[in-house]
């Protein structure tokens, strides 16, 4: 896509984030909005945002694809890998060729190479001294992100912050980690309905979140709810209510 | 209706117990006209232990029926269907005669068998004796099912603990576990925290992690069904 063209759609990216911070928002439909964003506008093939947990440790809460092996691959990633060490600096880890570097990171390195990804591109999520995750962006070709995409990247990543710790009000005596938790609860109970939704629908897991993200955008509610819907067992989708196609 | 108290008082102890396996038999005498309870675990699942009896003469229905391998508890697993004697002694074509033969030496004139499942799995039994002939109302029967289904939670998952499953390790693990919890829950039509003990539990049963077991449902090789014999319908 050329540059103009580019440049009004991050607009309207921006615009459209900006409208669903202010108009109140789920934490999970914001970041997988930012995910597909940043595979639909920047020069990058996948996408994902890891929060830390309780523990410290880094969990995948949304990701361009729900293929299980870039689910896997960003959480090698997080144990070790860029963007663990993204995590740990707080700085921008960027990785232009996984193969030079290969011998650092074995297990994030075999297992990315093998998926055909080159290059990561790791940003902190951060907030002055809090570090709440990483955005993180992988390529199939090597190279270094060109600067337009850092800077869109970055603040892509700002937005994901802001909408984190926004969604507790002023006044809400609940701490940061209570809402890191309570995003990372709303993860499982969307793995789990993804499970339902992969049993009554007949479908492979991955293709199981296409339907209840289409569930979702259709009735204008958020990934959260259609999930602790469909796991209460008070709506049930077959493969009808939606389009077959993995998200992403 | 003071019968109904009764039970209610019963069903509130016995979720009050908090897993205190030796109280699960005790609710019982509260509401049904029985002299003793006795709650025990054995099956394809758990080993043969009587968990928790109200007397001396309970836990000997028990442990008769472990030693012979026979009697009511045992048909009232196999059938998933409580086993009613309310005079045993006018019985004589029992499907087990050495246990009849055994426990008429001792003060029963009544003996009641409830099974206890979870989902597919067999959990155990609940027997029940009454010093004299004595029949138990379809309610009474009613509330002793609603009982066994909490009863058969706690046992489960009191197993499960002590036995300190191994299951989930990484992040990535929980993942695939949460999947799997999702699909067990549609098959069984449960809540996702009944699925994920059920998981865990087949897990226990074939001594593999719980990651392999949730990987098997996924990849839709393992499969439940509320029916079904655990196992009987793998692969």
């Amino acid at each position: 896509m050329n540059d103009t063209i580019r440049i009004e759609r991050l607009i309207d990216a921006f615009a459209t984030l900006a409208d669903t911070l202010v108009a109140g928002y789920d934490v999970i439909d914001l970041l997988q909005t930012l995910v597909e964003n940043c595979h639909d506008l920047l020069d990058v093939d996948s996408a994902g945002i890891l929060l830390a947990n309780a523990e410290g440790r880094l969990e995948v809460v949304a990701s361009t694809s729900e293929a299980n092996t870039l689910v896997e691959i960003m959480q090698l990633d997080a144990n070790a890998g860029p963007c663990m060490e993204c995590f740990q600096t707080r700085a921008v880890v960027s990785l232009p060729d996984i193969d030079v570097d290969s011998s650092r990171w074995p297990d994030f390195s075999t297992t990315a190479l093998a998926q055909g990804i080159h290059s990561v591109y790791a940003i902190p999520l951060r907030l002055r001294e809090t570090t709440l995750g990483t955005l993180n962006l992988m390529r199939n070709e090597r190279g270094e992100l060109n600067t337009a995409d850092i800077r869109a990247a970055q603040a892509l990543a700002d937005v994901a912050t802001i909408g984190i710790l926004q969604e507790r009000t002023i006044r809400d005596a609940s701490t940061l980690q209570d809402q890191l938790q309570r995003a990372l609860s709303s993860r499982i109970i969307i793995e789990q309905a993804k499970g339902v939704v992969a049993e009554t629908a007949d479908v492979p897991i991955e293709a199981a979140f296409g339907l209840i993200r289409q569930y979702a955008r259709s009735h204008q509610t958020s990934l959260s709810l259609v999930a602790r819907r469909l796991v209460g067992r008070e709506l049930r989708l077959g493969s009808g209510d939606g389009d077959r196609r993995a998200a992403g | 209706m003071l019968a109904n108290d009764s039970f209610q008082l019963a069903s509130d102890a016995l979720s009050e117990s908090h897993g205190r396996v030796s109280e699960l038999a005790r609710p019982f005498l509260r509401f049904l006209p029985v002299s003793g309870a006795s709650v025990s675990t054995f099956g394809s699942l758990l080993g043969s232990e009587t968990m928790s009896a109200t007397d001396a003469l309970a836990g000997r229905v028990d442990e008769l029926q472990f030693d012979l391998g026979e009697g009511p508890c045992w048909d009232a697993l196999a059938s998933k269907r409580p086993v009613l004697e309310s005079d045993l002694g006018t019985r004589t074509d029992v499907s087990w005669p050495a246990f009849l033969q055994e426990i008429r030496k001792e003060p029963i004139g009544a003996i009641f068998a409830f099974p206890l499942l979870f989902g597919p799995l067999e959990i155990g039994a609940v027997d029940l004796y009454s010093a004299t002939p004595v029949s138990l109302s379809p309610q009474q029967q009613e509330q002793t099912q609603a009982l066994t289904a909490i009863i058969s939670r706690i046992l489960l998952r009191h197993a499960l603990n002590e036995a300190d499953t191994p299951g989930e390790t990484t992040t990535f693990s929980r993942r695939s576990i949460h999947q799997a919890t999702g699909m067990v829950l549609a098959q069984l039509d449960t809540t996702a925290e009944d699925a994920h003990l059920i998981i865990r539990a087949r897990a226990y049963a074939e001594n593999r992690p719980m990651l392999a077991v949730a990987e098997d449902v996924i990849a839709r090789k393992i499969r439940f069904s509320p029916l079904a014999e655990p196992g009987e319908d793998t692969q």
